[in-house]
């Protein structure tokens, strides 16, 4: 069992003399007693999605209603063009893509990290219900029931509310297993009828209003939300990878991890709190995009090695699929904008039941 | 087999007795149903017409609004909890649900394609419904028995959750187009009984009076499928027919009930539920228990979402979500899953 991973940490100088040359397919740093582990293939494959990411951005800014080419784009990326292409750069679509590429980003990682935590690539917070308790909390705030909390914070604590009912109902037992993720889906199911209810109490401008929350839209983000969630990935992305070793440790069954020195307990509380965090943040931009948390972390993890938990790679690939998913949404029946959620409930929908019917390896 | 200690005529005498409990419950829900309401005519009012002397205003909320939409609601109740209790039946899986396994979606989807052809008159609506619930419910039956997964009850709610969330997103896109459509199709999908007429009503009954004369043949052959299929066929029965009969009982019921009321979650799980928990296993004891069990949960859901924001209204499914989920949560939170 080889559970190498991106940081690795070397205290005295018995340990260092013994590893001195880095294990195959890492490059080792070494800084006075520390030395930093660097997984080659993960930097590839990071690279690669980068690059791929950089490029569908770039289709992102180009395409659209108002088609620019690449040497229109340019100029108006610099803010030098003519007005027009300026204004549709700068002001409609740049901010559109910053906003897909953060809510893609955190729905990936914190799916990346909840798969983990329940040992089940079901598990995202999509299908578990932590979308639709912040779903149903933003939009309570959306619709005005007398509450005065902004989305974001509402978001949050929909989600958290959510996520503490599941764990609470399902750590009596085991908190893997499919038996965890349908006490989810009830959960799930409560929360968005709970939405619909409060759908049901206003005026139809109100619900119309609140319509994209229930869907998932970039379209009707708020600028604060973008902001704070900007933030919260700055924060959260660093702070998942830094538990990166002790997530490639509970991968595996409670005891190993507990026989490597993890402390379980303290582990599972901090992942679960930075899944819930970006998920809410990127609920009060997005609105429940949840296939995104489930897509993403897949595709990290095909092009990866089994070594690690493909955290970064899990944070590209989600904005990647995020950005293609919002740039079909807007091209396929322009001038119709189909919701991004729905783009990716349809690519997502018949990836998860591939799963499901793929032969198991066990 | 269940209660080792009471020969057979005492557990059927206490079968009827339940019964009887549950049909009186379900007649004063039924009464309540007439009586109480959002608007004008107060349930003295209603007494009145119901003892034949009302008003004129009372007369017609009672009889043209009230007393429909009670029947309905009876009506979708059996065909819900007794499409249920067939699917966990022949699937052998307490989780089996027609809402949770995507035959309501499928339904709905295929209640959206017809609305949005421009499709509006009742009947069509409900065959069309029926076709979709029959395809949805094949789709992840031939799923589930393909990869033979109905040995783990919760993965096929997995996959039925999966193709549910697929089918809603492509109603959604449907509706995107479809401005008229979406308009009337808004209220329709989260599950309502207001505002039906007693042509629906007539509509669905024929559907349901074959659905039921299907359960009530095959019945004692699902009863004998709980063991096994081999004892079931070394009894005499067919397997392979008696699920497609059911596959046909549940579509027509499903679709009926889905296209007058909407997709309505959670009846068929929580319904059959509470019958095994007081009749026992045997499906053919559930299935009697159903048939007032149903109404009863679906018009007392109906009357709280009257209620509990008058004058305005709650989508019944909401309620029936509220109630259902927390069974979902507590039948998958025993310890060992129950096999049918």
């Amino acid at each position: 069992m080889d559970v190498w991973t991106l940081w690795g940490r070397t205290s005295t100088a018995g340990e260092e003399a013994q590893c001195l040359s880095a294990p195959s397919g890492y490059w080792q740093f070494s800084i006075g007693a520390v030395s930093v582990l660097i997984e080659r293939r993960g930097l590839w494959v990071s690279g690669l999605l980068l690059s791929v990411l950089l490029l569908a951005s770039l289709g992102y800014l180009a395409l659209g209603t108002e088609t620019l080419s690449l040497a229109a784009l340019w100029p108006a990326l610099q803010g030098n063009g003519d007005p027009f292409s300026v204004f549709i750069v700068q002001e409609l679509r740049l901010p559109r893509l910053a906003a897909a590429w953060w809510t893609g980003a955190a729905f990936a990682v914190a799916g990346c990290l909840m798969q983990t935590l329940a040992r089940n690539r079901l598990a995202t917070p999509g299908i578990i219900g932590i979308d639709n308790g912040a779903t149903a909390f933003a939009v309570a705030s959306v619709v005005g029931l007398g509450v005065s909390l902004a989305p974001p914070a509402m978001a949050l604590i929909g989600s958290a509310t959510a996520a503490s009912i599941t764990f609470g109902l399902a750590s009596g037992n085991d908190t893997r297993g499919y038996r965890f993720i349908v006490a989810g889906i009830g959960i799930g199911a409560v929360f968005g009828a709970v939405t619909q209810l409060l759908l049901s109490q206003v005026d139809i401008d109100s619900a119309n209003a609140a319509y994209p929350w229930t869907v998932g839209t970039l379209n009707a983000r708020s600028l604060g939300a973008v902001n704070l969630l900007f933030a919260g990935l700055l924060l959260g992305l660093p702070a998942a990878i830094a538990l990166g070793r002790s997530l490639s440790g509970m991968r595996f069954s409670d005891a190993v991890a507990a026989g490597m020195g993890i402390p379980l307990k303290h582990r599972r509380i901090q992942v679960l709190t930075l899944a819930v965090l970006l998920t809410a943040l990127a609920v009060a931009v997005a609105g429940p995009v949840g296939m995104v948390g489930l897509i993403g972390p897949e595709i990290a993890r095909s092009l990866s090695s089994p070594r690690g938990v493909p955290l970064v790679a899990s944070a590209l690939a989600g904005a990647l699929v995020m950005v293609l998913a919002d740039l079909v949404g807007r091209l396929l029946l322009a001038p119709v904008e189909l919701p991004v959620g729905i783009v990716t409930a349809l690519v997502g929908g018949p990836w998860l039941l591939c799963i499901l019917l793929r032969p198991s390896r066990s | 087999m269940m209660i080792p200690h009471l020969s057979k005529p005492h557990r059927e005498a206490g079968l009827w007795r339940v019964m009887a409990l549950l049909l009186l419950l379900l007649a004063v829900t039924a009464i309540i149903s007439v009586l109480l309401g959002a608007g004008e005519v107060t349930p003295a009012r209603a007494l009145a017409v119901l003892v034949g002397h009302g008003d004129d205003e009372a007369t017609f909320v009672v009889g043209s609004l009230r007393a429909p939409r009670t029947l309905i609601g009876i009506v979708v109740g059996i065909s819900l909890g007794v499409a249920g209790a067939l699917l966990q039946a022949v699937s052998r899986n307490p989780l089996a649900e027609p809402g949770l396994l995507g035959v309501s979606a499928g339904a709905a989807f295929a209640v959206g394609v017809a609305l949005c052809l421009g499709a509006s008159a009742a009947t069509l609506r409900i065959a069309v419904g029926q076709v979709g619930a029959l395809l949805g419910c094949l789709a992840v039956l031939s799923v589930v028995r393909l990869r033979g997964m109905g040995s783990d009850p919760v993965r096929l709610i997995l996959a039925g959750a999966a193709f549910s969330a697929l089918l809603a997103s492509l109603t959604s896109l449907l509706l995107l187009f479809d401005q008229r459509a979406a308009d009337e199709i808004r209220f329709w999908v989260v599950g309502s009984l207001a505002g039906r007429h007693v042509d629906d009503l007539l509509a669905i009954l024929p559907s349901l009076v074959l659905a039921l004369a299907i359960s009530a043949i095959i019945a004692r052959p699902l009863a004998a499928l709980a063991l096994g299929e081999r004892v079931a066929s070394g009894l005499g029965h067919h397997p392979g027919r008696v699920r497609l009969l059911v596959v046909l009982a549940v579509a027509l019921m499903v679709g009926a009930a889905t296209a007058v009321a909407g997709p309505i979650a959670f009846v068929g799980l929580v319904v059959p539920f509470a019958a095994r928990a007081l009749a026992g296993p045997d499906v053919r004891r559930t299935l009697w228990l159903c048939l007032p069990l149903g109404p009863l949960m679906v018009l007392a859901a109906d009357i709280i979402s009257r209620l509990i924001v008058a004058p305005s209204e709650l989508p019944i499914g909401v309620l029936t979500a509220l109630i259902g989920a927390p069974v979902l949560v507590v039948v998958v939170r025993a310890r060992r899953l129950p096999t049918l």
